[in-house]
């Protein structure tokens, strides 16, 4: 064929367009099969959502819907912007948060409400015999074998599906029981971190406190909780935002793995970097922290206070003492308790460091108001002792019309507003140099050779310059807090002082070269990395930063590593300064409409106040983990303190003096019941306060924390939402297994009975611990965690895709919605409409035997009210006869409260008139707030149905809760933002409406932060400020607008001055070592399977592969990591041991025991073990070897051992607040023996056929 | 066809509502004859068993038999792609083929809930619904055997199932790799079991067998939430 008839004469064959110099080629094609794809991703809706319990991030997500499922979820990265100077805040959401919506329809996810058969079967047999439920629930409570029956196989499976109805009815129908019988403080409440997900908290919260039931705290007891910040700052956990990072120019990471914990804030931590920032990680691992940051220094976990005093030192020395930094110096005299005059009281070993000057200690300051809450120091203008602006005395001193507070931070003298400038040191100009003893508690050899001591004296004496000061007990020394802590760090000034150092490699504490032998860090390193913090926060007033994690916190003496570091901020003057400060991130979140939150959360709106409880001296208390206490109180005592005044005592009676006292609160209150008692009251003719506070004295009458074994007293139904209380959460999970729910347990330890004491003298011993003080666990879950497995009842919630809710994070200043992208799977309702469910079944289960009732509430001092300064001088004990019992001023308060329960329904679903009659509030100031309130009659309608409720503003659905908190918190309605400022300047006498003004017109709603998270608005209820110049950074107000901190003087306080905190040595920050817990020594060697043991101290950071402390059970992380428990331990203890990488081994003490895989790396320093936290014991555990039952989860190992300094109260910033001061649950002292199993059992016939048996 | 009605009954929450009603699905079962008569023996016996059982210990067995864990889960799709984001779309196109026979999802339960399945069989012919089950075999052969090993007799619904599917598969090879199964899911080849599909092999999602090959998962691996891989599932079919 010719090739001329191929040619083409009228048509060309088209040629594809290129471009790019022919690398880039421009096609026609069909594209249909693109469709596929298209189709595959395409979706019906994207909603706005973020996960709730209890991860930091509030990140924004896309959640995309189709065809009523969820199918996947992207990061949303439409955030308002930030400023021209600083990086965006997305992307926003980490790979964890991204495995989510494979949660929703797993096999793992709970469907249904379920009950234990057992109890079913018990319910229907006791339903058929009574119509009424609540004799229903009376006749099985009243069977001790029918109890027996269903609580002894807790965790043992057995479950059936129950209707909600029938729960309801069950549940409700034990609570009214328990209120009648027993009384309403015998219903407990526990929910962590209300921030993440706020409506579904204060779902039960209110139930709770609506019916006197009473809430648990959680930050305390997570150990999340630093006693160093209200100690300090006289505020819980206020820090900046991360994007603050990107202003500092000096970060130290202190155990904080930030890119692994913290992971979609890292990016701003990366950033900085590129500005000139220098990073350094101070972690004992080598963690991913550690891989990040330009400089790691490896301290020996626990040891961290050593360090941070080293630093001190340095800093001290070179800024303070050498080349004094004129930017430090101002500074410290301002806004910190440095310049305060300390008295020096005669100690047998001579002078030591007592309590601060007051103004009724000197003469001719003695006639100002609230003398005794004001503390004194020098004026350098004039020579004379004067009382400073600020101090708490100011707060609280009554004003008459018109005038305005003093209560700031302006340099003035609070009687005559003459300038003042405080003096800091005595050096130049003292009256004598005396010689002043401090404790030292480094010197006991520790049970375990990785922690070291040093061979200093208990008491080390420190030349200090003093001034003689007439006061009404005759003339007295008295010392500045600065030269006390020059002295305490051991820094010289030319007074001959011996125990001062010469050079930094001396060892004496606190130099680098002292703290070389127990960190083990090279102390030129030190001594650079303090200098060059210092020089920076110098050049740059203030920016330089310390992020820490919750390692630090966990440890028995938690407030001295974080008052070793808190102190070199003050020194450098950092706190409240952009890009400087404290930036501690553990658990608390930052509820940012707290003022808001707080009627709806506590039912407010209907009755105040509400019942709450610290977490962690209740479930010491009540599990009976005090039954096994190891911890002496004069082990830990100051050697200064007076021994006899502690004689006897331990740490239980500690805590029940605090609770007699006021100090901490009580639940169960009292061993009768509330109800009665005021029954008791009228007919005795009494009210019901006198009644109650005479049966106190004459004793007829007392705490219920004096006899935790006596039934009278036991906790009786348990809500648990939201949490994992008996598994991630559960320290000393053993002893919660045996004590309150009466169930199989591993407990290896022997009581302090069969130990052959010493027994604790303020509360009753039994002989044998009660097993089973729970008559009724309800649980609210979307997954079966370790806590649900125990529960009598496990009802399933909504997940974070399928309700509505707000979320607040303290790593940016949004407001962010959880939002309903479908309805609730099977049948799982949102937290809100289960708890709406149990108020509507309880008011009609109640009719017959509970109605108007009168309960009297007990109420310890609270921290920001007026009854914080209530207690000034020593430790006085009405129980002993030292002083008269005084409600809220002696002893806890007591209230009388009106509940009509019937009424709880109409209640629940309406904003009561209290808000109206008493304003709303927070920390101390409160304002009108009727406007918001009829803003909420339009907004969420108003009741129409007769009754209590009539007229009042409706909060039926999720959505009207959501607009009550936005509406009434001055953060997210600017009209508030500013009535709450101007609140505030009656007491300071400024103005600091400026502040929120310009957003006063600003109202942010439920469906605006869906479109896009809002940021919020300045109040005072925060230190710092969100506005077009400045992050969030806390203390920025105190700072700037010359606030004063919430504390003795007002100022940030190096020194603490009450009485307990002086016998425990902790007046200054000093380094304490480990405690020995004696967990092992009791049951080394009685165990053996034949393979060899070491002792590994224990710890149980967050992990890489589970959604923070929430999950770690699905595939996804399960793949990532080793699919089952594992622990870490380092090559060299593997090799001790004989262990390889993979081997299953098992760690245990007296309190319990693990199986789990080994991790063998080189990560791990030598006598450490590392289990990441909150894996659970439903996934691929075996059975331990040495109790035979299913190993168990990290928390087996760990029992609470709580600390007095903790349990102080009625003394400013050391008083009682909800999550906010308090005992915490420390469990980092432990030590585990580590060894290879010999056999891997399972252990998994099936429940019903050991049931069957055992029934 | 309401044998399969029946057999979706006998595989939910043992409810008073439909315990009531047992005499009628024995004689369902046996005059239907869809079932060998080996089987229905069988069927009959777990319906008289059902009957006489106190209704919590019925319950309670059922609780630990399928509410708990993944591996003898009701929900198809939990045995083929696990916690996948497939699972998503796979549920969603098992809804279309329901609407497409006039019947709309009208429970809180997942379309791949077992019983829903049998119950839209139920409305079918036994030749689709022979076919449907054909699909399905592999899952239902490997829920019976775990079933058959724990000497639950929930087995005998499975057996049935896989009686009527048209599709036979390899019993013995499932059945060694059911008996090889430790108690614990161990994960032991957890990379192997988690590798990700090619992206741009064939695609699955949109062919006419679509449900067919979703089951043809690599069943090799006695793990229930592999994802199949194109070419894998195509050989095997073959």
């Amino acid at each position: 064929m010719s090739q001329f008839l191929d040619r083409l004469t009228y048509l060309t064959k088209k040629k594809p367009e290129t471009f790019s110099n022919g690398h880039g080629i421009t096609t026609d094609e069909d594209r249909g099969w693109e469709r596929a794809y298209r189709n595959r991703w395409s979706h019906d809706k994207i909603v706005r959502s973020t996960h709730g319990v209890n991860c930091t991030g509030s990140c924004s997500w896309k959640i995309y819907v189709k065809r009523g499922l969820v199918t996947w979820e992207t990061q949303q990265t439409n955030y308002p912007r930030t400023r021209d100077d600083l990086p965006n805040h997305e992307p926003r959401g980490c790979p964890r948060g991204a495995s989510y919506s494979w949660y929703l329809y797993s096999a793992t996810r709970l469907k249904y409400p379920m009950i234990r058969g057992r109890l079913m079967r018990l319910w229907r047999e006791a339903k058929a015999k009574n119509s009424d439920p609540v004799v229903a629930w009376k006749s099985i409570m009243e069977n001790k074998d029918d109890c027996t029956s269903y609580k002894s196989i807790r965790g043992l499976g057995g479950f059936v599906r129950a209707d909600w109805d029938e729960v309801n009815e069950l549940i409700t129908a034990a609570n009214v029981h328990t209120i009648k019988d027993h009384g309403p403080d015998r219903v407990i409440g526990f929910s962590p971190i209300p921030a993440m997900s706020m409506v579904s908290y204060a779902a039960g919260s209110r139930y709770l406190s609506l019916i006197g039931g009473v809430c648990l705290s959680f930050y305390d007891w997570y150990c999340d909780l630093p006693p160093a910040s209200p100690q300090i700052w006289g505020e819980q956990t206020d820090v900046p935002e991360s994007a603050d990072w990107y202003n500092s120019s000096y970060i130290i990471a202190w155990g904080s793995n930030i890119p692994q914990t913290r992971t979609p804030d890292a990016h701003f931590f990366t950033e900085v970097k590129y500005k000139g920032t220098k990073t350094v990680a101070v972690t004992p691992d080598y963690s991913e922290v550690a891989k990040l940051t330009d400089e790691w220094l490896p301290a020996r976990q626990g040891t961290d206070a050593a360090l941070a005093m080293a630093m001190g030192h340095v800093i001290l020395s070179e800024f303070h003492r050498d080349n004094v930094s004129n930017y430090f110096d101002d500074y410290t005299r301002t806004y910190t308790d440095m310049p305060f005059l300390v008295r020096l009281d005669e100690h047998k070993s001579g002078l030591v460091a007592s309590r601060t000057l007051r103004a009724c200690d000197v003469t001719e300051l003695a006639s100002q108001k609230l003398a005794d809450w004001k503390s004194v120091l020098i004026d350098e203008k004039t020579g004379n002792l004067v009382v400073p602006n600020g101090t708490v005395g100011s707060r609280w001193e009554e004003k008459s019309e018109g005038e305005s507070g003093n209560w700031n931070l302006e340099t003035k003298d609070n009687t005559n507003g003459s300038e003042i400038w405080p003096v800091k040191s005595l050096l130049d100009n003292y009256d004598e140099v005396v010689d002043v003893s401090f404790p030292y508690f480094a010197n006991k050899q520790h049970d375990q050779e990785i922690f070291q001591h040093t061979d200093h004296d208990d008491i080390i004496k420190h030349k200090i310059p003093v001034k003689k000061v007439h006061t009404k007990d005759g003339e007295i020394f008295v010392a500045t807090v600065f030269d006390l802590m020059m002295a305490n760090y051991g820094v010289d000034r030319g007074l001959g002082d011996e125990n001062c150092a010469q050079d930094y490699s001396d060892d004496k504490p606190y130099t680098p070269g002292w703290q070389e032998q127990i960190t083990g860090v090279d102390q030129s390193t030190v001594v650079r990395i303090a200098r060059e913090f210092a020089d920076t926060a110098d050049k740059t007033r203030g920016r330089s930063m310390v992020i820490i994690g919750a390692a630090m916190n966990h440890w028995y003496h938690m407030d001295m590593n974080y008052r070793g570091i808190i102190n070199m901020l003050m020194m450098c003057g950092c706190v409240g300064k952009s890009g400087g400060g404290w930036a501690h991130y553990v658990g608390q979140e930052k509820l940012r409409p707290q003022t808001g939150w707080l009627p709806l959360a506590f039912g407010l709106d209907w009755h105040r106040p509400p019942r709450h409880m610290n977490g962690t001296s209740f479930f010491y208390n009540h599990a009976d983990q005090w039954r096994y206490e190891k911890l002496e109180v004069n082990e830990i005592l100051s050697p200064l303190a007076d021994k006899k005044e502690w004689d006897g005592y331990s740490l239980i009676d500690c805590n029940t003096r605090s609770e007699r006292m006021g100090w901490l609160p009580s639940a169960p209150q009292l061993q009768e019941n509330p109800l009665e008692l005021t029954k008791q009251a009228e007919s005795a003719g009494k009210s019901s306060v006198e009644y109650v506070v005479d049966q106190l004295k004459s004793k007829d009458l007392e705490f219920s924390c004096m006899d935790p074994d006596n039934p009278d007293n036991f906790p009786r139904n348990m809500f648990i939402w939201r949490s994992n209380i008996l598994g991630s959460s559960g320290k000393g999970h053993e002893y919660m297994l045996k004590h309150l729910l009466g169930t199989q347990n591993a407990v290896m330890s022997q009581d302090l009975g069969e130990k052959g004491g010493p027994l604790p003298k303020e509360v009753k011993w039994h002989e044998k611990g009660y097993e089973g003080k729970l008559d009724l666990v309800v649980t609210l879950d979307f997954r079966m965690s370790t806590t649900c497995l125990y529960s009598d009842i496990v009802l399933p919630t909504a997940t974070w895709y399928e309700k509505n809710d707000l979320n607040t994070s303290d790593m940016h200043p949004f407001i962010h919605p959880l939002s309903k992208a479908v309805d609730p799977a099977w049948e799982s309702r949102s937290d809100w409409a289960i708890f709406r469910g149990f108020a509507e079944k309880f008011s009609e289960v109640c009719i017959g035997h509970l109605g108007k009732e009168k309960d009297i509430v007990t109420l310890p001092m609270q921290h920001d009210t007026p009854g914080e300064i209530s207690q000034p001088f020593g430790v006085e004990e009405w129980y002993k006869g030292d002083c008269d019992p005084v409600p809220g001023k002696t002893m806890p308060a007591l209230i009388e409260v009106e509940r009509n329960y019937p009424d709880t329904y109409k209640k629940f679903t309406s904003i009561g008139p209290l808000l109206e009659k008493l304003g709303n509030g927070g920390k101390g100031i409160a304002w009108n707030t009727d406007t918001e309130v009829e803003n909420l009659r339009s907004i969420n309608r108003q009741v129409r149905d007769e009754g209590v409720s009539k007229g009042q503003p409706r909060i039926q659905s999720s959505i009207d809760a959501t607009e009550v908190v936005l509406a009434l918190a001055p953060e997210t309605n600017g009209h508030v933002a500013v009535k709450a400022w101007e609140a505030l300047g009656k007491f300071t006498g400024r103005d600091h409406t400026h502040l929120a003004k310009p957003k006063a017109e600003e109202k942010i709603r439920f469906r605006d932060i869906q479109a896009q998270p809002r940021k919020i608005i300045s109040s005072p209820t925060w230190s710092g400020l969100e506005d077009e110049h400045v992050s969030y950074n806390a203390g920025y107000t105190n700072v700037h607008e010359l606030i004063p901190w919430r504390t003795l003087t007002g100022r940030q306080q190096f020194y603490q001055d009450h009485k307990w905190m002086r016998d425990f040595g902790e007046e200054l920050c000093v380094y304490k070592p480990p405690i020995n817990t004696r967990t092992i020594a009791p049951i080394k060697g009685t165990k053996s399977n034949g393979n060899k043991e070491v002792a590994l101290n224990f710890i149980t950071p967050h992990q890489k592969w589970g959604i923070h402390s929430t999950y770690s059970e699905n595939l996804m992380m399960l793949t990532l990591s080793r699919g089952g428990p594992i622990v870490w331990i380092s090559e060299i203890d593997a090799k001790k041991m004989e262990v390889v990488d993979n081997d299953w081994i098992e760690l245990y003490n007296v309190n319990g025991t693990i199986a789990a895989r080994a991790v063998v790396s080189q990560r791990v320093p030598e006598g450490m073990s590392m289990m990441y936290h909150a894996q659970e014991k439903i996934i691929n555990t075996p059975a331990a070897e040495t109790s035979g039952f299913r190993g168990g989860i990290h928390n087996s190992v760990t029992r609470a051992v709580v600390k007095p300094t903790h349990m102080i109260g009625g003394y400013v910033q050391q008083s009682y607040g909800f999550n906010y001061y308090g005992t915490v649950g420390s469990n980092r002292d432990e030590f585990v023996l580590v060894r290879k199993m010999e056999k891997i059992e399972w252990k998994n016939e099936p429940v019903t056929k050991l049931e069957r048996g055992a029934s | 066809m309401h044998t399969f009605k029946v057999l979706s009954l006998l595989l939910s929450y043992p409810r008073e509502e439909w315990l009531d009603h047992c005499d009628e699905f024995k004689q369902v079962i046996v005059e239907e004859k869809l079932l060998s008569k080996k089987l229905i023996k069988k069927v009959v016996a777990l319906i008289t068993r059902l009957q006489n059982d106190d209704l919590i210990d019925a319950q309670e067995n059922y609780v630990a038999t399928f509410d708990r864990g993944a591996s003898h889960s009701l929900h198809l799709f939990e045995h083929i792609h696990g916690e996948s984001r497939d699972r998503g779309q796979a549920m969603i196109d098992l809804m279309e083929m329901y609407n497409d026979s006039g019947l709309d999802v009208n429970t809180s339960d997942l379309p791949d809930y077992l019983p829903v399945f049998l119950e839209f069989l139920s409305t079918t012919n036994i030749k689709t619904a022979s076919h449907f089950l054909g699909e399905t075999a592999k899952v239902l052969t490997l829920i019976k055997e775990r079933l058959a090993k724990k000497q639950l007799d929930y087995e005998v619904v499975f057996s049935a199932l896989v009686e009527v599917a048209g599709e036979k598969v390899n019993r013995k090879e499932i059945k060694e790799i059911v008996a090889a199964e430790k108690d614990e899911e161990l994960h032991e080849n957890i990379d192997e079991e988690y590798e990700e599909p090619e992206a741009f092999g064939k695609n699955l999602f949109k062919s006419k067998d679509y449900l067919n090959e979703k089951i043809a998962m690599k069943i090799h691996s006695s793990n229930p939430h592999s994802q199949p891989k194109a070419e894998d599932s195509a050989q095997q079919e073959q």
